[in-house]
């Protein structure tokens, strides 16, 4: 993000007592994520005590700059729980000379432009696509799940060229979208780059569609929580490489792959996954969606990746080939869950048919950096651990 | 049409204009009976004759300074000089002589300089340079730098016809690496810019060798679509093509390979921050040798003059912007 | 070089009239020129060619119409005038004023007359001495039966387009005259630290045939310029002629040149070019003292006509960089000597 000036005041959000008896509080949800900005009295978070749940007020316009507290986290009154850079509701941002003729000549109002450009700077791609969406911004689709692949993305220039007339065999050539150019161009590079191949393995989700049921949540952030789990056993897969160089990771940056409708797709990262509870990745997912259909993601939240997951099931495809997100070794796409008969053993050792909710973890994953036989042993170790309650 | 060598072109130009206009003649250092260094003007003494191919004496000031002379008498001749480094010996001439002429006493001085130029062969310092700046900077002479065979020869056809003096800068490192489409009987080329790919997310500017260079770069970079602009005429510069590819991506790159302190790119990175500063969505950005003779090694040569490598770059960083 | 016999054959009274005054008028023109600058009625520096009147006089009587000279320098206005240059033209021209030799871009000597077949000089010597060699390759090539004439001073010999021009003409056989004006003085450099070998005696070095005239004496000069046209136009090639002379003033009017002994001084002012041959055309007859008058009165009236004419529009000052369209030719000058038939002035 754009950085803050070297005098910025940074001022504490504070765990509030809520009477008297409170001695601690549990953080529910953050209301803004770093780099947002904050009117005074905003809700910053959602706490939750044992006597109320309430929100956090922002005591200073400003900047979300740190968060300190994760969701879930119990802490004591008085604890700090994010920063806020006090000043002027967002950092000033500077828009280059076209930027500033072309909002001048549509009237728009450039602070509510996302920036897509480094810094988060809007470009003049950006307030050309702000123009061209009737100045809203993109409307979140309908459906919130997020879908397959990766790219950066970039919305489609203004004009679109007129479209040729048919040929004699009743063929009409248009040239590619620049979006469509990037995503193949970036599918090109991986799988020229990577010796790719796939393993899959299907896995009973009954369990995990009880306990998504309970906790209000969609299969993805129980399979992701469960993923990185078995990634502490499988370190080989929560890599990158380049070149010859070989990049392991202790702590899991996860992408989640987004679909951003006629405008492609994009992969936001949730840094540091491994500290999140599944109902802490629920919330990071959802919210990374959001901002990603917004286009209020910044180059910071697109990039650092070191395990993908892809969840494309909705189409009703049972199994799939993605194509691995460089520099990573491996992702994992999880098609859709089918209701199937299953042999099901009983303890006694007897074997019955039931229906069971199937579905096929299929893992793309790097032939350079590792093998098939380590492949199917984490996919087989993430199977168990979603089919043992 | 027929597909020639930049050099062919060359030579075509010269044998067209000298059949078609006898007061055109060839002047230069082993032009005649060797044919010249490079072998632009060989079989011209077959054809023509000693008086219209002739072979001077090593005297770069002389060359030009009779060119003078001839061209006021009526004539139109085409001066060669060996390699484009040995200008600096003619440079009294051209810029004080030939430039200030028509300004001061109203007598045009019609002749035409042609300049091997431009390096990355291991010519070294007096056999790579890249001199257009010191003329673009002098008033009074034209400046022209082909970077297409079809360009070389009505360029040339150009500036043969030109009533003005008019230097001609003629890439040694494309004479035979780069073929293309000629017409017989050629057109004199405009003075003016073209788009050698049209694009619409940046614009590379170049001229001569690194035409080529940037075109190469560019051909499949991301999915990114790049405007390459080839500026063929340095001095009168098309100011109104420039700012139009400015306008159209708001983002430019200009390749010199020439030393970089007032390359012809400073002046057209000048035009730009001037003119077109409200078109552009990120910085101005140059690429150029750095200004530094240039070396006879290979590697220390490949790592001053700028490559397809370096141009990528250049434009991810700026596309990113 | 035996001259004295052919000279009352190559010139007339008509032209020795003729002669005087040409020198008669270039020495008033300068005279009133220097008084103008004292006035501050001229921008910037003033040359003048005291005590060389005979050389370009000489010189420039024996070229014909078509014999373009290529360049005058600034001791050689009278070359100026013989090819016929206006004289309120040429006060313009001094004065910065609108006119057509210079437009008010040149000044001092550094001009010509395009119409009249004169190339002006650049600063930088003997550039204008190459471009005349070129000239001269023209005539070659198209087989035309003219000659290029250039001035140069003693200074100027010793940059290198001065042998560059010597080497390519000589090499070439090329119709050019050189005159070498040798008047002992480069600024404040005497000849003696211009150079080790008086440049008459190199030029056998480059194949060029060279002689040396007493500079003051417009007889000789004209006799032995006529001589070198005649060989140029034969084929035989260039001619240095060494016009030895003195310059009578400082380089400008700026300088009061003390550095020249005041003996050399006194010795070449009795040996004044147009004093003595004033008196040898007075003793034949010819009434100087009307001529003077005439003269007088001619540089009055071009002074006049000058005066009211206005500065350049500084609107025009950046045009005319580039010629655009066709070139206007080189076109001719006057050629009055009487070996000539009578030709009108302007383009051949």
């Amino acid at each position: 993000m754009s950085s803050s000036p070297t005098d910025v005041q940074l001022v504490d959000v504070l765990m509030p007592q809520m009477g008297t008896s409170m001695t601690e509080g549990t953080i529910v949800a953050w209301s803004k994520a770093v780099g947002d900005a904050l009117a005074v009295e905003e809700t910053v978070c959602e706490i939750s005590t044992d006597k109320i749940d309430t929100e956090c007020p922002a005591p200073v316009a400003g900047t979300l700059a740190e968060i300190l507290v994760a969701v879930g986290e119990t802490v004591d009154v008085g604890t700090v729980l994010a920063r806020i850079a006090a000043g002027a509701a967002a950092p000033p941002r500077r828009y280059s000379p076209v930027v500033q003729r072309i909002a001048a000549q549509h009237a728009v109002d450039l602070a509510r432009v996302p920036g897509t450009g480094r810094g988060g700077r809007v470009t003049k791609q950006d307030v050309l696509a702000w123009i061209e969406q009737g100045g809203n911004g993109a409307a979140p689709p309908a459906d919130e799940r997020p879908l397959h692949s990766e790219s950066p993305y970039r919305p489609e220039p203004v004009a679109a060229p007129p479209p040729a007339a048919p040929d004699d065999l009743g063929g009409v050539a248009a040239p590619l979208s620049r979006m469509r150019r990037s995503v193949g161009a970036a599918m090109r590079r991986s799988l020229e780059t990577a010796a790719t191949c796939t393993t899959v393995v299907e896995c009973d989700v009954t369990h995990v569609e009880r306990r998504r049921r309970e906790l209000g949540l969609t299969a993805l952030p129980l399979i992701a929580r469960a993923a990185i789990e078995t990634l502490r056993d499988f370190p080989e897969l929560n890599a990158t490489l380049e070149g010859d160089t070989l990049t392991r990771y202790e702590r899991v940056h996860l992408g989640i792959a987004v679909s951003l409708g006629a405008d492609g797709l994009i992969v936001p990262v949730i840094h540091d996954a491994q500290e999140l509870a599944v109902e802490g990745l629920g919330a990071r997912i959802k919210e990374l969606a959001r901002r990603a259909r917004a286009r209020q993601l910044t180059p910071d939240d697109v990039r650092g990746a070191t395990f993908t997951i892809t969840n494309p099931g909705q189409y009703g495809a049972l199994i799939a080939t993605p194509v691995i997100n460089q520099p990573q070794v491996a992702i994992l796409d999880l098609e859709a869950i089918v209701k199937r008969p299953v042999v099901v053993t009983a303890p006694d050792g007897s074997d019955a048919i039931a229906i069971r909710p199937l579905v096929n973890l299929c893992m793309s994953w790097d032939h350079r950096a590792l093998d098939g036989a380590y492949a199917a042993q984490f996919l087989t170790a993430l199977r168990r651990r979603l089919e043992t309650p | 049409m027929a597909v020639r060598t930049y050099l062919q072109a060359i030579s075509d130009g010269l044998r067209e204009e000298m059949r078609a206009d006898e007061r055109v003649f060839v002047m230069g250092e082993d032009v005649g009976a060797f044919g010249g260094a490079f072998k632009v003007t060989d079989g011209l003494l077959d054809e023509f004759g000693p008086e219209r191919v002739r072979d001077t004496p090593i005297a770069e000031a002389g060359i030009v300074g009779t060119a003078v002379g001839a061209a006021i008498a009526g004539l139109r001749p085409v001066c060669e000089m060996q390699f484009a480094d040995f200008v600096a010996c003619g440079f009294d001439q051209l810029v004080n002589v030939a430039g200030k002429m028509h300004y001061r006493l109203g007598l045009a001085a019609p002749l035409t300089v042609r300049l091997p130029s431009g390096g990355g062969f291991s010519g070294g310092p007096f056999h790579s340079q890249n001199p257009e700046a010191w003329f673009m900077h002098a008033p009074g002479l034209k400046v022209v730098a082909p970077s297409t065979p079809q360009d070389a020869k009505g360029l040339l056809i150009a500036a043969i016809r030109d009533p003005n003096p008019v230097v001609f800068l003629e890439h040694k490192h494309l004479y035979r690496r780069v073929k293309g489409e000629v017409a017989e009987q050629s057109e004199p080329t405009p003075l003016t810019a073209r788009v050698a790919r049209a694009g619409s997310d940046l614009t590379v500017i170049a001229y001569g060798a690194m035409v080529h260079v940037a075109l190469e770069a560019t051909e499949d970079l991301d999915g990114a679509s790049i405007e390459v602009l080839d500026l063929r005429s340095l001095v009168p510069l098309d100011e109104q093509a420039i700012l139009a590819s400015v306008a159209k991506t708001s983002k430019v790159v200009i390749l010199d390979e020439a030393n970089a302190t007032c390359a012809a790119g400073a002046q057209v990175a000048a035009l730009i921050a001037e003119h077109a500063f409200e078109d552009l969505d990120g910085p101005v950005r140059r690429l150029a040798t750095p200004d530094v003779p240039i070396p006879f090694s290979p590697p220390l040569e490949d790592a001053l003059l700028p490559n397809v490598a370096r141009v990528k770059e250049a434009c991810r960083e700026l596309l990113a912007y | 070089m035996a001259i004295a016999a052919e000279l009352s054959q190559l010139l007339s009274d008509e032209d020795r009239r003729g002669l005087l005054r040409h020198m008669l008028l270039m020495r008033a023109v300068e005279e009133r020129g220097l008084s103008l600058y004292k006035q501050g009625k001229v921008p910037g520096s003033f040359y003048d060619g005291r005590g060389q009147e005979a050389v370009s006089v000489g010189a420039t009587w024996a070229l014909a119409a078509a014999d373009p000279v290529c360049s005058p320098l600034i001791r050689d206005l009278g070359s100026h005038l013989v090819k016929g240059t206006d004289l309120a033209d040429l006060f313009r021209h001094y004065m910065g004023r609108e006119n057509p030799l210079s437009r008010g871009r040149e000044g001092n000597v550094h001009f010509g007359d395009r119409r009249r077949g004169v190339v002006g000089m650049v600063s930088m010597l003997p550039d204008m001495m190459v471009v005349a060699v070129g000239l001269a390759m023209a005539f070659r090539m198209r087989g035309e039966e003219r000659c290029a004439l250039t001035f140069f001073g003693d200074g100027a010999t010793s940059r290198g387009d001065w042998h560059e021009a010597m080497n390519w003409a000589g090499l070439d056989r090329l119709p050019v005259i050189f005159v070498l004006e040798n008047n002992q003085l480069a600024y404040s450099t005497p000849t003696q630290r211009q150079f080790a070998v008086n440049p008459a005696e190199r030029a056998a070095g480059y194949g060029i045939a060279a002689v040396t005239v007493d500079g003051n004496d417009v007889e000789a000069v004209f006799a032995a310029t006529h001589a070198a046209r005649e060989r140029a136009l034969a084929g035989e090639g260039p001619t240095l002629i060494e016009a030895v002379t003195m310059r009578m003033h400082g380089h400008g009017a700026h300088d009061d040149m003390r550095y020249v002994p005041t003996e050399l001084v006194a010795a070449w002012a009795e040996r004044d070019p147009i004093v003595r041959f004033a008196a040898a055309q007075e003793a034949h007859g010819l009434d100087v003292g009307a001529l003077r008058e005439e003269v007088d009165a001619a540089v009055e009236a071009a002074v006049a006509a000058a005066l009211a004419t206005p500065m350049p529009d500084p609107a025009h000052a950046a045009e005319g960089v580039f010629c655009v369209g066709e070139p206007e030719p080189l076109g001719n000058g006057l050629a009055p000597w009487s070996g000539f038939a009578p030709v009108e002035a302007g383009v051949a």
